[in-house]
């Protein structure tokens, strides 16, 4: 016993003392080695295109540039460790973060590269219009505006005729009488939640009603105007009268997105990231999935979601080759050639500007008509309020749907946070 | 100088760490601008909050939930598998298996044992007939805390091994001596393992309560504190403050929880643990 | 220790008796079906985990463990898991138990404060730490080492090893100690010789604590690393783990994987070292 437990503890040492106390990669002379730590790998869909750009990159610029991808997997963990990094002053070489009035606080100091006057020039025209005025704060761009996401309303063709029902419904009312049919037909008209960090579909829904109501501007107005009380009725009849399921307040991504993908429910709302998932869990309510704006609530119809999901930084830097290497390397990330393969490879959006090919993924081509249809885009709730309002939406729906609170004190549970 | 390495560990992990909790709990921070003070303003902003009210008083239903119910079930457990019933070792690993696996797996179990629409439960209520108590376990106001502190007060593993390591090094003579005086079983176990364990219950105890303190993983995973923050703790409001990277109204709660702790360690070692050490403590 | 059945007075009454194996029964169902239920689970599709939990697979799927298989260095992510784990545990024991020593045996000016003090830190939420232990970590020029992990769960179980170890020590019977003092044993003789190994079902138990601490940590094996090479197995766990979606069955998968050898470690260890410790094979 003795032999064996001493055995051990000197293989552990020995490997202990073996790991090197710092991240000293072999470097050669001169070439300038950028770590990369994202979430981007393991099952995300663009951890394999992402990783064949580094490496086709780090090809391109042999013994110049290197691009270490650092796996961080967990987006939660890895949105708390460049937090932690941020505070502590060390930003990584090159990273990504969701942009929202939270982490745009990052732009506040130094730390992060200011890519505006690089962006001024000729590689502007690679964006699609407006995304670089997002990402700018105070006149400084101090990131790089890469993924997007477009969240149209997802609806059962399918089961939309089963109920009778030919056409999407354009307005609220119409919208009223499908969910009647679909209910007497014996389906849940809507997917919804109160759970997670942000209660996903049910954000995304009152995203949209608050666009009818509020039109292109909408997320200019403060959180008193009356519109947001409003919306808040349309969204509490979703949760009454079996609109929604009975797990919905309380229910997390995997209950919406479940309920849609088992045919339990007729309509959802996500991102075209979500098409690879329900290509291969559910082939049927994929081919019957149909895509379509909101139902009219107030003077505007026809919009869509859109937002910045995920925008490259990367730490200031004093030595100029290392900031042109960094230049280098977000110029070619954001090339429309290899933005392309990203985009066709991981069903994705990205903020720049090129053609899907021909052999795209269906649905996805679907996303980009239903953007270019759009009458006007707007923000989501997420992408417009800090992350502790976010988090309160969902408590306060939950408070509403229990009827704990009325539409008005739901939006005043948002207001006092936001304070 | 036996301390010293506890010393050097704690001074660098606990002390320099603690001291720049309670620092920036008096700070305007976002932990990337410059920082203003503020005084105990965050502190203020904390009780005055609503949800931190609701929060502070699940984490005493923690607090007593897993010092008392889940120190007792444990220790119930340790005496009779300390008797050595057939299969003993067998349910002493068994028992334990729980806290070698991921939480994040358990708690999926859990949330679909208590889904309303696909649940375990709901089903088996149904197939008894008894529709009417059926419930959106997690998502209801009444259900959800209760859902959650039966979930983790019965995993009593851990401290069931400190206990009944504990009861199985009293002395064998202690048990024949009472036997021969015809005590009973119940009789034994109160007279005899009680009053011997009574360090180790203290302990685990303590740490129990210590726990239902900083509770924040399974209501993490199964609630995120909702619905309606009615089954919020303070870990899950000192996570959603550093997530909005509020570091000084996140630090003034981590500040709190230490301070109450520290009282309640010193209520408790004062009472239930002073007959303990009275008479151990002489030299 | 396993001779106490045979003297004591089983349960006679009936009703004890059906009782003592309901309530055994009860906490085995409670413990036992997650195990089964997780197994089950890593064979099927992550819809029929969503929307029929507690069904058989329709198809059982093996690709998930194929997935979980070819997480990139699993092997490896396993051994430092081994590694961190034990030299945390044993770095962990060494230190508290010579600390709690301190504290149960000897008297000193603000003893009981600074036990206080210390036990203080079971209550600090771990996350309210990362930024200093990210600071600190790299003031050690740590960053990204195994010596990162180990040194920082050494640390965080620190107070609960020091508490647990004082514990149980205080009930080790003081006459043990008083002969070897007549024998002529210095400070250090008492421990190494006396309470060392008397102490040994606290050293199990705390060791136990501080092993699956150390094993099953995610938060701090993310923040303070970032090679392969430093990492942990949570985090190969966590590769299932992405921006929108989760793919818990093959996570499941994973962890059945690493469950097996954990089990099997804590089946031979537990056994194995208390009987080892109570034979005087392993003195301090």
């Amino acid at each position: 016993m003795r032999r064996i437990i001493s055995t051990l503890i000197v293989v552990a040492l020995a490997l202990v003392m073996t790991t090197p106390l710092m991240a000293t990669a072999p470097q050669e002379e001169g070439e300038i080695v950028l770590n990369f730590p994202t979430f981007w790998v393991g099952q995300d869909s663009k951890a394999e295109p992402i990783a064949d750009l580094v490496e086709s990159f780090n090809a391109e610029h042999a013994s110049e540039i290197r691009v270490v991808i650092e796996a961080n997997p967990d987006t939660d963990g890895y949105r708390d460790k460049i937090n932690t990094q941020m505070a502590a002053g060390q930003a990584p070489d090159i990273f990504v973060f969701a942009p929202d009035p939270t982490t745009f606080q990052y732009y506040d100091s130094d730390i992060l590269m200011d890519f505006t006057e690089e962006l001024q020039g000729s590689w502007r025209n690679d964006f699609v219009p407006g995304y670089i005025e997002e990402s700018t704060k105070n006149g400084r761009t101090k990131s790089v505006p890469y993924e997007i996401g477009l969240t149209p309303i997802w609806y059962n063709s399918e089961l939309f005729a089963q109920a009778g029902v030919d056409e999407f419904p354009a307005t609220i009312e119409e919208f009223q009488d499908a969910a009647d049919a679909l209910k007497a037909a014996g389906i849940v008209p809507t997917s919804q939640m109160t759970g997670g960090s942000n209660a996903w579909t049910s954000m995304l829904w009152y995203s949209h009603i608050v666009g009818s109501l509020g039109g292109p501007d909408v997320w200019s107005k403060p959180l008193s105007d009356p519109l947001f009380v409003e919306a808040a009725e349309v969204l509490l009849r979703m949760y009454q009268d079996g609109n929604t399921t009975r797990d919905a307040v309380g229910g997390d991504a995997g209950v919406s997105g479940g309920h849609y993908m088992a045919g339990n429910t007729a309509m959802f709302i996500n991102g075209p990231w979500y098409i690879g998932r329900i290509r291969g869990d559910a082939p049927e309510t994929y081919a019957a999935t149909r895509l379509a704006p909101a139902p009219q609530v107030g003077d505007y119809y026809g919009h869509q979601l859109g937002f910045m999901l995920s925008n490259l930084a990367a730490a200031n830097t004093d030595d100029e080759r290392k900031r042109d290497a960094v230049i280098t390397f977000m110029q070619y990330m954001t090339d429309p050639d290899n933005v392309k393969l990203v985009s066709e490879a991981a069903g994705s959006l990205f903020a720049i500007k090129y053609e899907l090919g021909a052999d795209a993924d269906p649905l996805q081509r679907e996303f980009v008509r239903a953007a270019s249809e759009a009458t006007f885009v707007i923000g989501l709730f997420s992408s417009r309020y800090p992350v502790d309002v976010v988090a309160e939406f969902g408590q306060a729906l939950a408070a509403m749907a229990l009827g704990e609170a009325t539409p008005a004190e739901f939006v005043e549970m948002l207001i006092e946070v936001n304070n | 100088m036996f301390l010293s390495p506890a010393l050097i560990l704690f001074a660098l992990y606990f002390v320099y760490p603690l001291g720049f909790v309670f620092a920036t709990s008096t700070l305007d921070w976002n932990g990337i601008s410059n920082a203003r003070f503020v005084g105990l303003r965050n502190y203020l902003d904390n009780f005055q909050s609503r949800t931190f009210q609701i929060s502070i008083r699940n984490n005493f239903i923690w607090v007593a939930s897993l010092g008392f119910v889940q120190i007792s079930l444990a220790a119930l457990v340790a005496m009779i598998l300390a008797r050595q019933p057939r299969g003993w070792r067998f349910f002493r690993t068994v028992y334990f298996l729980p806290n070698v696996i991921s939480q994040v797996a358990i708690a999926m179990m859990w949330a679909a044992l208590y889904n309303a629409e696909y649940g375990a439960i709901n089903q088996f209520l149904e197939l008894l007939g008894l529709e009417h108590l059926t419930h959106n376990w997690l998502g209801e106001i009444g259900t959800a805390l209760p859902s959650i502190l039966i979930q983790q007060v019965f995993y009593i593993g851990y401290f069931m091994i400190i206990i009944l390591a504990s009861i199985m090094s009293i002395p064998e003579s202690y048990y024949s001596a009472a036997q021969i005086d015809g005590a009973n079983v119940l009789q034994q176990e109160i007279h005899i393992t009680l009053p011997m364990i009574r360090p180790i219950l203290v302990t685990a105890m303590t740490l129990a309560m210590a726990y239902g303190l900083r509770h924040f993983e399974a209501t993490f995973l199964l609630t995120n504190g909702g619905p309606a923050h009615r089954t919020s703790v303070l870990g899950i409001q000192l996570y959603k403050m550093f997530s909005a990277l509020d570091y000084g109204h996140a630090n003034a709660i981590g500040g709190t929880l230490v301070i109450i702790g520290l009282v309640l360690i010193a209520v408790i070692r004062s009472t239930l643990g002073r007959h303990a050490d009275a008479s151990d403590m002489t030299q | 220790m396993n001779g106490i059945a045979g003297t004591r007075l089983t349960f006679s009454d009936a009703t004890a008796k059906v009782g003592k194996w309901l309530v055994l029964g009860f906490f085995f169902f409670f413990t036992f079906v997650p195990l089964i239920w997780l197994l089950l689970s890593s064979f099927k599709t992550n819809l029929e985990l969503q929307m029929r939990p507690f069904a058989l697979p329709a198809v059982w799927q093996i690709q998930n463990y194929v997935n979980a298989i070819q997480i990139s260095g699993l092997p490896r992510l396993f051994l430092n898991s081994v590694v961190v784990s034990s030299v945390s545990t044993v770095l962990t024991l060494v230190v508290t138990s010579m600390a709690a020593f301190v504290f149960a045996r000897e008297k000193f000016p603000l003893q009981q404060a600074l036990l206080n003090v210390i036990l203080a830190g079971v209550l600090v939420p771990i996350i309210a730490l990362m930024a200093p232990y990210f600071r600190l970590t790299n003031a050690l020029k740590l960053y990204d080492s195994l010596w990162a992990l180990i040194l920082t769960y050494t640390a965080i179980n620190l107070p609960i090893s020091t508490f647990l170890m004082h514990g149980f020590m205080k009930t080790i019977p003081k006459e043990l100690e008083e002969a070897a003092v007549i024998d002529g044993a210095s400070f250090f003789q008492r421990f190494s010789r006396v309470i060392f190994p008397l102490s040994r079902v606290g050293l199990v138990t705390a060791g136990t604590f501080v092993f699956l601490f150390g094993w099953n940590e995610f938060i701090y094996a993310l923040l303070l690393t970032s090679r392969i090479q430093s990492r942990t197995l949570q985090l190969g766990i966590r590769f299932f783990v992405s921006q929108f979606f989760t793919d818990y069955t093959s996570m499941f998968a994973a962890i059945v994987l690493t469950i097996i050898p954990s089990i099997a470690v804590y089946v031979f260890l537990h056994e194995k070292i208390i009987k080892g410790l109570a034979s005087g094979a392993l003195k301090g």
